[in-house]
């Protein structure tokens, strides 16, 4: 599509509020449009899918607010005067994966979050599935990770020690009429996009395989290499495994500012002091255009799009065992997947997401409305799903660009950059084979202005807590004569004993918080919700802490859990 | 006339009460308690209050008390203020007073646990 | 490993008068509670009004609870404290149970169980309350356990959802701590909780309740900073246009309690949709052999008496539990009635001394209860009102009937005159 044929298009849907025009290898929108809805629009008439010519949104939208970054309270000079080779900014599943693997050689590493944990972002707020492709083509950077991502989820998630299923997927048809073309599409997807395990089943398959999916469905497309991950469990893994390996991680740290000369980021100012970097590696999540922006590198624009997932009691958890979704066969309007019903490695069900643009980046509020549509599908997979077993739900924004593709590149103009950006589904299948390249791609960079040698006393393996209730009575018994701690439980829902707590509390990037530990190993997570074990959480943290009751948070630093004594 | 909840027990009948010469007159009550309380309520209200203290035990931070008779209503937030003064340093019973005859209403407060009992010795 | 004729599961007030009848029964009993301390969720209902039909005394819950568990010590029945039940199998001659704490795991078997595991708070999620995820989001057993137990206050200034008994304990409580209660709000038109409580938690402290209201959001990144309360339609549907933010550093929830039966269901104890407790007949055993169940565990009670009624039920006929062949049949609860507990009565026990547990679905005046065989009405009892939050209790003579395995039992309840 040429730069007259998007003028086109744009002029007759818009009549002349927005104009395209070519800058330095970017289509770049401008011009004003009431509502983001219809930026939105604006700009994806523009984009090509998967091209590497991006869109970039200088469209003012009256409808946006200017809604500042999410900061942490926290100001300080704790990393000023920091002098890193590399500076990796953002804690989700890509920064902490690309400190893992950089974490391989004799580097000086920082990662930056701004939350007060990692993977508070859209690498805690998404469903885990380790996608099989099957919807990607050829062409696309996603598709060329893919692959190599899934195949990989087996070893790393044991050498991280992570639980990692595959328990499949199913994309399920109910018109008979269909298979002959589905089939097709799967041979195609098979011997030309090398999704190699893809295959269509029968109903009667289907049936025995989930007996509780709808009785319509005539067939269904099945991808046995697609598993369940806890993907905020490997994000934390990920990052401990680096800090064990020399990586450093500064949580609650913000970047505020950089100081960019030509063509080269000298230095990072953020909420604890200015850190001068020798290379920068941009994995900001929603932020990474704004990232990109303050090192004078904006060639793309990312457009946030919320999901809501559902969990679902355990009991509910064994209606299914794998990954389902049910395709209609109307063109779907929506980018992403309309969302599924998934089984996950802690056997609770997920249902979701759902799909909505929104300018709000960290907008993580639930709405009605999300759960109710997403329920009205899903139940057309599983018409025994109910609202009633819904234990919570949350939201999560993925951060995709108006070409729908990852953007893994080094910096157009500046020089000592990487991006990792334009992440969103399937990023957490991803991010293994991603964090490879970029470990490649920024030892490269380095080696052009020093010596990069190997880590010799890196080791790939982490050790997460243990999980004692996944025990057998004798090696839990054996546990808890080491640690009697282990056998006193704490989480009654999800069995978590304090000795894992207190476990979690000397882990090595300890977050002292409810939901700190919750993430890491599950008291809260549960049917109750943390009604009864959150007291009990808060008072082992403050022990641990040596504070009052009072001083606990939930997560962040305004968060509070009670306001002190009562008398 | 006036209407008014019971609340001596779990019941909570409706009564209706009348002034009647020098006295009232109840009605809707289902026992005698019934009319006793609707008769206060109209002269003097009482209620009794249940709270904690604090203590000097870690384990334990708080102990339950109560008071050992209805105060008046009004004197609700009067006795809270008493009660929250206080520290115990040393274990009590269930039972024991904790502050005798409170602002002189005729009522102790006293624990009702041997939570300390328990725990701290 | 340890052999024991009755298994109790929870140290509460049922399991702790289950095991004392049991022991009394003539039974080896051994209670196992998961906390450090035995009284259950009374330990942290410091406020007044429990033991009157029992005692005829107005306890606290710490005084109930003490009485019980220094009867237990007296009879020196065995308790494994801060102990965990984690998993529960059918033997040959009975159960096995594994259980954990701190010196390991220890199997022990016994021939019959009692399950007296309480009941759990409905969260925020399960009433439909969305937007943000702060802290300040309490069920009222929580901030009654960091109020009471803690000695913290979780908030200074407060919205309560649900006119639930512990919501309207709470609404007293946390103003009597300095805490403002901005309200309470309940989404159905009458409230849940019992009418002496609205009189003496909300009146005596102008506490407002505002009913056929509900809250739909929550406010607030860190902690929570408003609440969205939105009126409700006849069916409990939000009211578009009517949203109100109040402003305030908590919401507290008093929304209902769930039986806790997760460890029933993994013997496959068949549960009653109407109780969300197991399907039990006269002498409280459920439909697996040798399993009993009592108090909260069984169905939400209004009072702790009545718990521990039900804990004495199922501990004494534990003790005498022999496996023989049932021939039940079942009582069957009209439309009028929101429940009846037990739901089935064994022809081939003595139920001479049946315990009947019921609730109305709706408020009624004027009513009369009756029980009625086989399309003959056989007991009837007239009651001047009945409420959904005031449960009721009946002791009949099944053994007077002419029962037959082809006989049905049904309750129901005839207005006289509408409320």
């Amino acid at each position: 599509m040429n730069l007259n044929q998007v003028n086109k298009k744009l002029d007759s849907r818009f009549h002349g509020a927005v104009r395209a025009k070519l800058s330095s290898g970017c289509i770049v929108l401008s011009g004003e449009l009431p509502t983001w809805q219809e930026t939105v629009e604006a700009c994806q008439l523009a984009a090509t899918k998967y091209s590497t010519t991006h869109v970039v949104n200088n469209i003012l939208c009256k409808e946006v607010k200017d809604i500042p970054m999410r900061m942490p309270k926290i100001q300080d000079s704790a990393l000023d005067g920091r002098t890193p080779d590399v500076l990796i900014i953002g804690g989700g599943i890509s920064g902490v994966s690309i400190a893992r693997e950089l974490s391989k050689w004799k580097l000086d590493i920082l990662l930056v979050e701004k939350e007060a944990d990692l993977a508070l972002q859209a690498s805690g707020r998404n469903d885990g599935e380790v996608h099989p492709g099957i919807d990607l083509s050829k062409g696309s950077k996603k598709h060329y990770y893919i692959r190599k991502g899934n195949a990989m989820f087996d070893d790393i998630c044991r050498e991280l020690d992570v639980p990692f299923r595959r328990v499949g997927q199913y994309v399920c048809f109910n018109k008979e009429f269909a298979k002959p073309l589905v089939y097709l599409y799967c041979l195609y997807r098979k011997k030309h996009d090398g999704i190699s395990d893809t295959k269509l089943i029968s109903g009667t398959d289907l049936k025995q395989i989930e007996p509780n999916f709808a009785e319509e469905f005539k067939f269904a497309i099945s991808n046995p290499s697609s598993g369940c991950v806890c993907p905020y469990g490997l994000t934390i893994a990920y990052a401990e495994n680096a800090v064990q390996n020399g990586a450093e991680i500064a949580l609650n740290t913000a970047v505020l500012d950089m100081e960019v000369e030509n063509g080269e980021i000298k230095s990072v100012t953020t909420n604890r002091g200015i850190i001068r970097p020798k290379i920068v590696v941009n994995a900001a999540g929603v932020f990474a255009e704004d990232i990109a922006k303050l090192a004078k590198d904006r060639f793309f624009s990312i457009h946030p799009r919320r999901g809501t997932n559902s969990i679902l009691d355990k009991k509910a958890g064994a209606y299914m065992h794998s990954i389902a979704s049910v395709k209609d066969l109307t063109i779907s309007k929506t980018h992403s997947k309309g969302g599924g019903i998934l089984h996950t490695v802690h056997n609770n069900l997920l249902i979701g997401p759902d799909a909505v643009e929104t300018y709000e980046k960290e907008n993580t509020e639930t709405h009605k409305e999300s759960i109710e549509t997403v329920f009205s599908k899903q139940k057309r997979t599983m018409p025994k799903l109910s609202e009633r077993d819904i234990i919570t739900y949350f939201t999560g924004v993925r951060a995709p660009t108006f070409e729908e593709d990852f953007i893994i590149e080094n910096g157009r103009k500046t020089k000592n950059l990487i991006h990792c950006a334009g992440i969103q589904s399937p990023g957490l299948t991803t991010a293994p084979a991603v964090a490879l390249d970029i470990e490649k791609m920024a030892v490269q960079m380095l080696r052009r202005i020093q010596i990069v040698e190997k880590n010799p006393d890196f080791s790939p393996i982490r050790h997460g807590v243990p999980v004692l209730k996944d025990m057998d009575d004798k090696q839990r018994a054996k546990m808890i004569q080491k640690n009697p701690d282990y056998g006193v439980i704490v989480c009654r829902c999800e069995e978590i004993s304090k000795g894992e707590i207190l476990d979690a509390l000397r882990s090595p990037i300890c977050v002292p918080t409810v939901d700190g530990i919750k993430k890491r190993i599950r008291p809260g997570m549960g049917r109750c919700q943390g009604g009864f074990c959150s007291p009990l959480v808060t008072q082992i943290i403050a022990e641990f802490l040596g504070v009052p009751l009072s001083e606990v948070k939930k997560s962040s630093e305004d968060s509070a859990i009670t306001f002190g004594r009562t008398k | 006339m006036r209407e008014l909840v019971c609340i001596v027990c779990p019941k909570g009948c409706t009564m209706h009460i009348e002034q009647e010469n020098d006295g009232y007159k109840v009605s809707g009550n289902t026992c005698k308690r019934g009319a006793q309380f609707a008769i206060s309520e109209m002269t003097e209200p009482k209620r009794t209050i249940c709270t904690t203290v604090r203590t000097v035990f870690p384990q334990t931070p708080v102990l339950p008390v109560r008071v050992s008779a209805e105060i008046p209503k009004d004197k609700i937030f009067d006795v809270m203020h008493e009660i929250n003064s206080v520290v115990l340093e040393k274990p009590v019973s269930r039972g024991d007073v904790i502050l005798k005859n409170v602002l002189n209403l005729g009522a102790d407060i006293i624990a009702t646990s041997d939570l300390l009992r328990q725990i701290e010795t | 490993m340890q052999n024991y004729d009755v298994l109790v599961i929870g140290g509460g007030p049922a399991g702790l008068a289950a095991a004392i009848a049991a022991h009394k029964n003539g039974a080896k009993t051994l209670l196992v509670e998961r906390e450090a301390r035995l009284g259950g969720i009374l330990k942290q209902c410091i406020h007044d009004g429990f033991g009157l039909v029992r005692f005829q005394e107005k306890l606290s819950g710490p005084e109930y609870a003490e009485r019980f568990i220094e009867e237990f010590r007296k009879q020196k029945i065995e308790a494994k404290t801060l102990t965990f039940v984690t998993r529960l199998e059918k033997t040959e001659n009975g159960f096995s149970a594994v259980l954990v704490n701190r010196s390991g795991v220890e199997t022990v078997t016994a021939a019959a169980l009692i399950l007296a595991t309480g009941c759990r708070e409905r969260t925020a999620k399960q009433v439909n309350i969305h937007g943000t995820r702060p802290a300040g989001v309490f069920t009222a057993g929580t901030a009654q356990h960091f109020t009471n137990l803690l000695g913290e206050l979780p908030t200074k200034k407060c919205v309560i959802l649900g006119s639930g008994d512990i919501g309207l304990i709470m609404a007293r409580r946390l103003t009597l701590e300095g805490a403002q209660v901005l309200g309470v709000y309940e989404a159905k038109s009458t409230p849940s909780g019992l009418t002496r409580n609205i009189h003496q938690c909300l009146h005596d402290y102008d506490i407002p309740l505002y009913l056929s209201h509900t809250v739909t959001r929550v406010f607030g990144a860190d902690r929570l900073t408003a609440v969205e309360i939105t009126k409700v339609d006849e069916k409990m549907q939000p009211i578009a246009g009517t949203e109100q933010i109040l402003e305030c550093d908590a919401l507290i929830l008093s929304v209902g309690l769930i039986p806790e039966n997760e460890l029933a269901e993994t013997l496959g104890v068949q549960l009653d949709p109407r109780t969300k407790g197991p399907v039990c007949n006269a002498q409280l055993m459920t439909s697996s052999d040798g399993v009993f169940s009592c108090g909260n565990a069984l169905h939400v009670n209004d009072l702790v008496d009545y718990v521990s009624e039900s804990g004495e039920i199922a501990g004494e006929n534990a003790a005498k539990y022999v496996k023989t062949i049932r021939k039940e049949i079942p009582i069957k609860a009209g439309e009028r009635l929101l429940y009846a507990v037990p739901q089935k009565l064994n022809l081939n026990s003595n139920n001479q001394q049946t315990i009947l547990y019921f609730r109305s679905r709706d408020i009624l005046d004027g009513c009369v209860f009756k029980i009625i065989i086989d399309g003959q009405e056989v007991f009837s009892k007239k009651y001047p009102f009945l409420r959904p939050p005031e449960m009721e209790k009946l002791t009949v003579d099944f053994s007077k009937y002419q029962l037959s395995e082809n006989s049905e039992i049904q309750l129901d309840i005839e207005v006289k005159s509408h409320a």
